[in-house]
């Protein structure tokens, strides 16, 4: 027998989950504990699905491929999004925790575990979604670009819509109407895409109200998405494409702007975060102490340890980075800003294998988290 | 009623949507239905690619891509319906890539395409391993961009069917409950497979075979449904489907002596065999008593750690996600899993039906390009091309036809049988129906099918069909209730397993997925060079029948690689 052979062999777990069951039409809510065996291989998904045959079929939550890319299986397991069918569940059951599962945040709930996507296709249609390529003749056969240039949107195009990163965003729970991390993740797969004509027409769009601007930089949408797409990254690549259009220069009526969504995202004035949102991000990044206020947005694991004059040399270090990727439009901002949220810790940033969970306060679904009876956080942050 | 319109396409993968652009462009009023949101679709699954003869990486016409294409269809597949898939491919490629799909590139800034197997020409295009996805994705915004209405998670359910032609659709509205039926002067059915069929399979939740059944309940013959390939490397014990690239990186198969088993099966290609060789030798070395619980091991440790992250991170993942095994360190569990249904639906070179106003195109369908061995890469673009084909023909149709009839006693038949169904709550719950199916048909109807075995499967098909009769659905609400349509889906289910014996009884030979070692082990081009037609008759028993394979001018040889 093999090592593999171990593994295989059927094994059980008893899961216990707490589920916020929801009706729209009613009203009613209620947080219910189930229990049930389940081989040890199973994830979230796969013990719905053993709830909802055996145990409850009026249980209402999305499913299709269980195989992490068809963008169903969206919800919350303790307050953070995740695929249902991408989060074993053994490490979880082996810890003694018992998850709270909810629907997906800044999305109305329909039932369960099912929310209604239609705001968030409205916003996906609202950045004009399809390749323009403006009024040049077509080729004959296909257009020309290298690989090079079709990198730029590598990430964006990897996109799988499942809502993951627009339930944790927090410029979203305050301003409904923001066009949110996925619309404009797919907007920048557009404006970068070489065969695209109408850049200048999508920046300008994008830089309405409710636009690119409008993002609070808590880089949860980077953290919360399963396939590594970064849409925080893409934004600032279309706040990048943007400056190097020429578009946005209305200082003074984005640094009110931003004062106000400040105080009332997060309660307290982010004064860090003025000096990006009032410049722009390209000269704001210039400095470093840009970076530091990525460290304010609590909530997420830390970038790097917060205080910041014992770590001058990672400072220096994330200056140096940004230096070296050039400031020259989407590509070389992106990669800065990627570098200053990863330099320390590259396994906690993005979409990575075993998702990690957290300490489970009972959330209601449909409201917003506000009160939390868990004690002090251990970090003194907001946490949601 | 709802609509009508023109054209109604039941079902929003690539398929669906390219037919529905296609008669939309044409002048159409189209809508479509599908019971997940259009980019859900099972055909984002879709790693490897789509090939059509660009000739961007070799010298390639779309003649070699048709004669690899016969030739792996082991000769079952219509030369006519081939030769105009090979010959349309690279334009319908080419169209792809103009509405902006994110291809891989070649040096000098073309769509990139790689070698597949069983294909002389390195001919599949592809854009990194998510091509199905880009595919999916690109058709959406192309759908958006028209503005044409869906009908999202509505599960079709029944045809309209009056003055024998194909009027319309009723459907179970998932969302908000009730039935609803929508009238069409034509419609499209492009649901997808039917992989659900098997306890391992790289199929998703949605591909239940809906549009096969549903066809084949208002009388339209099915063609070859006993041709359901499996895939050499699944992973267990969920079926996830871990990519061919393994392979063609290196990695070995080994039994549970930790022998490369494949140098007694293919001791050429080895490891980088065909589908249908590997899945028959890793299913005999199980079947022998050297599998390990099921399953043979897929070895990639010597590749090195570096390797591995940098070339296989995707299978990394999921080797981690659904089996827990990191193949750094240990070998991935796989066996062979049901991956793609050559059979479905009959149609002609237009998607066509035996019945007026009603059309398939994609898996659901069997034009047949496929016979009975679907190359890899092949799929996908006849999603493309024949699903613009069937919406082009579609949308003509219509617009030279006027009057949509829906008569009352459709609604009222459909309402009451829902109603017994929902009434019903004293019975069995259908979990138990459909892995009692799953597992027996991965049992007795796999990779090797055996005269005995198959008969048995009949019987068990028969009683589970019975017992699901007396299915309990547990959710009566009208809020997102998608109890009662997975019910319904494991109806659709039994009968095409029921179709599948009988058409697998039928065929005494081997040949493509169709394997019969025990009894009759060679290909009967004599015999059996045509195609099993199945049809309902009126106690709901399939019956067989046969048709011709169109042959143009490739005879059958012997299939060697
Ligand atoms: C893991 C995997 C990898 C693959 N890789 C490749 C590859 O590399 N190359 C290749 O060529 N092929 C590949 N294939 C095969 C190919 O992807 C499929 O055959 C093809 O995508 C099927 O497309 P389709 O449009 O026919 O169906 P699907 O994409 O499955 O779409 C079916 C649609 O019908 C809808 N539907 C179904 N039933 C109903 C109903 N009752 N009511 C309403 N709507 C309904 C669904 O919602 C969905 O929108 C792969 C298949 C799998 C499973
Ligand atoms: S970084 Fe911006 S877009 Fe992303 S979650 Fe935070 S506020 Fe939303
Ligand atoms: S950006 Fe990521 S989290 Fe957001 S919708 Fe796309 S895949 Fe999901
Ligand atoms: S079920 Fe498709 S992403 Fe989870």
């Amino acid at each position: 027998m093999t090592e593999a052979a171990v593994h295989t062999e059927p094994q059980t777990l008893e899961v216990a989950l707490k589920v916020w069951r929801y009706d729209s039409r009613t009203g009613e809510r209620e947080l219910v504990r189930y229990e049930v065996e389940a081989p040890d291989w199973v994830t979230l998904l796969d013990v719905l699905d053993i709830i909802k045959d055996r145990v409850d079929g009026t249980l209402a939550y999305r499913k299709s491929c269980r195989m992490m890319i068809c963008g169903s299986c969206g919800m919350r397991m303790d307050g953070a999004a995740v695929l249902a069918c991408r989060t074993r569940m053994k490490e979880i059951v082996e810890a003694g925790h018992v998850p709270v599962i909810s629907a997906m945040g800044n999305l109305p709930i329909v039932k369960d575990l099912v929310v209604d996507m239609e705001p968030f296709w409205s916003k996906v249609r609202a950045m004009k979604p399809w390749l323009q390529s403006g009024y040049e003749e077509p080729p004959e056969h296909e257009w020309r670009a290298s690989q090079e240039q079709m990198n730029v949107i590598h990430k964006e195009a990897l996109c799988i819509m499942c809502g993951c990163c627009v339930s944790e965003c927090n410029s979203m729970e305050s301003d409904p109407e923001f066009l949110g991390p996925a619309a404009l993740a797919k907007g920048m797969r557009f404006v970068g895409d070489p065969r695209e004509r109408n850049q200048v027409e999508r920046l300008n769009a994008y830089n309405e109200e409710h636009g690119i601007w409008d993002c609070t930089r808590c880089y949860f949408c980077n953290e919360r998405c399963p396939k590594g797409v970064d849409p925080r990254d893409a934004i600032a690549k279309l706040g990048a494409e943007s400056i190097k259009h020429g578009i946005d220069h209305d200082m003074g009526a984005k640094h009110a702007k931003w004062f106000v969504t400040s105080a009332k995202t997060t309660g307290w004035l982010r004064e860090t975060e003025l000096v990006p949102k009032t410049q722009g991000v390209v000269s704001a990044i210039k400095q470093t102490k840009f970076a530091m206020g990525l460290l304010r947005h609590g909530k997420v694991p830390l970038p790097f340890p917060p205080h910041v004059a014992e770590e001058v040399d990672e400072a220096r270090a994330l200056y140096n980075v940004v230096k070296q990727q050039g400031r020259d439009g989407a590509l070389g901002h992106v990669q800065g800003e990627r570098a200053l949220a990863r330099i320390d810790h590259p396994d906690d940033a993005g979409a990575h294998g075993g998702q990690g969970y957290r300490d489970s306060p009972d959330i209601t679904p449909g409201e917003p988290p506000v009160q939390r009876d868990i004690g002090e956080d251990p970090h003194g942050q907001q946490t949601r | 009623m709802e609509g009508p319109h023109d054209v109604l396409v039941v079902g929003a993968g690539c398929a669906g949507m390219r037919a529905a652009i296609e008669a939309h462009d044409a002048g159409a009023d189209v809508a479509l239905i599908s019971k997940i949101h259009p980019v859900r679709s099972h055909s984002g699954a879709a790693e490897g690619g789509i090939n059509a003869a660009l000739g961007n990486a070799s010298d390639d016409d779309p003649e070699k891509h048709a004669f690899d294409t016969v030739k792996g269809a082991d000769y079952l597949g219509d030369q006519d319906a081939i030769q105009v898939l090979c010959d349309e491919a690279p334009e319908d490629v080419y169209q792809l890539e103009r509405w902006g799909a994110v291809f891989s590139r070649t040096e000098d800034g073309r769509i990139a395409q790689r070698p597949f197997g069983a294909a002389g020409e390195p001919r599949t295009a592809y854009a990194a391993d998510i091509t199905g996805h880009v595919l999916v994705h690109v058709l959406y915004e192309q759908i958006m961009r028209r503005d044409i209405p869906t009908y999202e998670e509505y599960f079709a359910w029944k045809l309209v069917v009056d003055d024998e032609r194909c009027q319309g659709v009723v459907c179970w509205d998932i969302l908000n409950g009730g039935l609803k039926t929508i009238g069409a002067k034509t419609v499209i059915l492009a649901t997808g497979g039917a992989g659900r069929l098997y306890t391992g399979t790289t199929n998703a939740y949605a591909c239940t075979g809906d549009g096969m059944s549903m066809a084949l309940r208002v009388g339209v013959p099915l063609k070859d449904m006993e041709m359901m390939q499996f895939h050499p490397t699944t992973l267990a014990p969920t079926g996830v489907l871990i990519t061919e690239g393994c392979r063609g990186e290196g990695a070995y198969l080994l039994n549970s002596e930790g022998d490369r088993f494949l140098k007694r099966y293919a001791p050429n290609a080895m490891e980088l065999a065909s589908r249908d060789v590997i899945s028959r030798a890793e299913q005999t070395e199980i079947d022998e008593g050297r599998g390990v619980n099921g399953n043979v091991l897929l070895d990639l440790r010597h590749l090195g750690a570096e390797r591995i992250i940098e070339r296989l991170h995707g299978t990394r993942e999921l080797s981690l996600v659904f089996a827990g095994v990191d193949p750094i360190q240990e070998p991935i569990p796989v066996r062979p899993g049901a991956h793609y249904h050559m059979g479905g639906v009959d149609t002609d070179l237009w998607g066509q039906t035996s019945l007026d106003g009603l059309y398939a195109a994609g898996e659901v369908a069997c034009v047949s390009v496929h016979g009975a061995n679907r190359l890899g890469g092949n799929a996908l673009m006849e999603t493309i091309t024949y699903g613009k084909r069937a919406g082009r023909h579609a949308a003509d149709w219509a617009l030279t036809h006027t009057t949509v009839e829906v008569p009352p006693s459709v609604e009222a038949d459909a309402e009451h049988e829902l109603k017994q169904l929902l009434d019903r709550t004293d019975g069995e719950r259908p979990w138990q129906i459909r892995d009692e199916l799953a597992a027996t048909m991965h049992q007795n109807f796999g990779v090797f099918r055996r005269e005995d075995q198959m008969q048995e499967q009949g019987r068990i098909v028969e009683r589970l069909r019975e017992r699901f009769e007396r299915v309990v659905v547990d959710d009566k609400g009208t809020l997102f209730n998608n109890d009662v349509t997975q019910a319904l889906e494991l109806g659709f289910l039994l009968e095409l397993a029921d179709c599948m014996v009988v058409s697998g009884l039928a065929r005494k030979e081997s040949r493509g997925a169709h394997a019969r070692p025990y009894d009759y082990p060679n290909r009967d081009d004599e015999n059996y060079m045509r195609h099993t037609i199945t049809r309902l008759d009126a106690s709901g028993r399939p019956q067989l029948d046969w048709k011709p394979v169109t042959v143009t001018k490739w005879q059958p040889m012997e299939r060697t690689y």
